[in-house]
């Protein structure tokens, strides 16, 4: 894998230049920043809305998109901070902490990119597209149905799959299932060596990293993960991964902004970030107490 | 804003505090900057680094033992606070010692070891080691001993609630400490803290931090649960900040003991309230976690024209 260096992150201020829906679920946020800040994609930033506004913790986002001091968001408002950020007209202001994170890598000159996207996980696959397709990569987007899919963001490159088929405009087409039965659907795909990147809800990740596995493809998942700071300083991030190093079977606590939210799809240890407590009987042959 | 005529204080000025000298009065909080290693590549409009004009890191708490801390969700966001959950995760007192204050020390980051333990006289075999392994650093300012951590022998309650308690850890770790500042991070989870703060400066303490946590739970609707697997976790951030004023005063008009105020602190006119009271110090926690430059900015903004 090659990675390009991350710019280094900053704290910057910006103006809502544009905050509007893309699709029925979907609002992009354009901000003008007080400065020029380039990211790589799968990197995120924290945000918040300024001043007296501002919630006790920022948000973190995945970065859409950034051109010279413009940076853009995909977001759905799901609580109080995003639904207050839906409200913000044009010329307010935000505070915005990024790029932050460990990107996705940059494509492997030997092996075919497949990128599968769900929902408001869109923005650092979609960005990893704009960068880096090349021939023969192939890029997937699921929505709920044909109302909550950006059509405006995804041209004619893009697979595009609904849960429920109603709501698809005329002259597109989407298919009816998930978005990694789509992939599936596509032998094309498995001829050669592949590496797969994904990010979306969790049952979407889960079934991505067991495509990847099935076929023995690489595979980067990034996590969407609740976060406090966003920069390694509170802890409140974690999520279980792999530490063959220690011992076999054994998995550490990883701090997901700092050391993700891209991780190796075989990296991720999904059963022991949902048994409660395993953390301490798992890690007790680390030394833990 | 313009400073008050009583504020004459550079807040970027060593001061001393326990025999040493300190390199300023604005620290950041353990538990919400991490060892005081992360975000030195962080820049903003007017600062190079989120360290600038930070008199002490108090570092996460390390334990004699690493731990893993608690399962996610670790966090609960409310109106005016937040509550926290993270199970004192830390690498642990070995590796804090071989690699992270060594790093600490290269780097030049003002340092404040928080140490917590389950039994008084792991508080004493801490320090003495920490205090061999930091032989001749010169960014190594002192201990604060996290007395809020759940005392396993004593059936889990919070052992920093009994003042004999605390001055036995302090006593222990005092022994073992003779030439940098050590100080006590009390619990507001009591009726009396300047009891404490008491116990704590005749047991040897130079000063007490106040204040820690308020214990708090939130509740999701939508499952009728609390939010946070463990139930309840610490409340932090700007709703506890009048109530570390008043326990401040307590312990200053009480116990006349020195205090580092702690407890919502999230700009400049939060942090004089608490110099007011007679703080020598103040330290910016959950701010620190929206903002990296939080305690930066209040340094530079108490800064006398």
């Amino acid at each position: 894998m090659t990675d390009t260096p991350a710019p280094a992150p900053v704290s910057l201020t910006g103006r809502v230049h544009a905050n509007a829906a893309v699709s029925s679920g979907l609002i992009r946020l354009d901000l003008e920043l007080e400065a020029p800040c380039g990211f790589q994609p799968g990197q995120f930033a924290m945000l918040n809305l300024a001043g007296r506004r501002a919630f006790v913790f920022s948000r973190p986002f995945s970065i859409f998109a950034a051109e010279d001091r413009l940076m853009s968001f995909l977001y759905r408002v799901v609580g109080r901070a995003t639904a207050a950020m839906a409200e913000l007209g044009d010329g307010e202001t935000m505070v915005m902490l990024g790029p932050l994170g460990r990107p996705f890598p940059a494509p492997d000159p030997g092996r075919r990119a497949v990128l599968v996207a769900g929902g408001v996980g869109l923005p650092p696959v979609h960005s990893w597209w704009a960068r880096y397709r090349r021939p023969g990569d192939a890029a997937f987007f699921g929505g709920r149905d044909g109302a909550d899919v950006p059509w405006g963001l995804l041209d004619e490159s893009w697979g595009v799959s609904v849960d429920d088929p109603g709501g698809v405009p005329a002259g597109r087409e989407a298919f009816h299932g998930l978005v990694t039965q789509l992939v599936e659907s596509r032998p094309d795909l498995d001829r050669g060596p592949a590496e797969l990147f994904a990010c979306g809800p969790e049952p979407l990740l889960k079934a991505a990293g067991r495509l990847a596995a099935d076929r023995s493809w690489r595979g980067w998942l990034s996590l969407e993960e609740h976060m406090g700071c966003g920069y390694g300083a509170c802890k409140g991030c974690v999520v279980a991964v792999r530490d063959e190093e220690r011992r076999p079977g054994a998995w550490r606590t990883a701090t997901c902004c700092l050391e993700g939210p891209v991780f190796a799809a075989e990296d991720i240890v999904w059963d022991a970030a949902t048994a409660p407590h395993a953390g301490g009987e798992a890690c007790d042959a680390g030394g833990a107490p | 804003m313009s400073l008050p005529a009583w504020w004459t204080t550079d807040p970027l000025a060593s001061f001393e505090l326990g025999g040493r000298t300190v390199p300023g009065r604005i620290w950041t909080a353990s538990g919400c900057f991490a060892y005081g290693l992360t975000g030195h590549e962080i820049s903003a409009p007017g600062f190079a680094s989120p360290y600038e004009g930070v008199g002490a890191v108090v570092t996460k708490t390390v334990t004699p033992a690493a731990r893993p801390g608690n399962p996610m969700p670790r966090l609960a966001e409310t109106r005016h606070g937040a509550i926290n959950s993270i199970g004192l995760e830390n690498v642990g007192y070995a590796a804090f010692l071989a690699e992270t204050l060594p790093e600490l020390e290269a780097r030049g980051v003002p340092t404040i070891a928080s140490l917590a333990a389950t039994r008084p006289e792991e508080f004493g075999t801490m320090t003495a080691r920490l205090h061999e392994a930091a032989r001749g650093m010169d960014h190594w300012h002192g201990v604060e001993i996290n007395l809020s951590c759940p005392n396993v022998a004593e059936g889990g309650h919070d052992f920093g609630s009994d003042p004999g308690t605390v001055a036995e850890c302090v006593a222990a770790a005092r022994a073992a400490l003779p030439d940098r500042p050590l100080l006590a991070k009390l619990t507001p989870n009591v009726a009396r803290v300047a009891d404490l703060a008491r116990a704590a400066a005749d047991a040897g303490a130079d000063a007490v931090s106040a204040i820690n946590t308020v214990i708090g739970l939130d509740v999701d609707l939508a499952t009728g649960r609390p939010v946070l697997p463990r139930r309840f976790g610490g409340y932090s951030g700007p709703a506890i900040q009048p109530i570390a004023l008043a326990k401040v005063d307590e312990i200053v008009q009480r116990a006349g003991v020195p205090v580092v105020g702690v407890g919502g602190i999230e700009t400049a006119e939060d942090a004089l309230k608490f110099f007011a009271l007679g703080a020598v110090a103040v330290q910016v926690g959950t701010a620190q976690m929206r903002d990296p430059f939080a305690a930066a900015r209040i340094a530079r903004d108490l800064r006398p024209a």
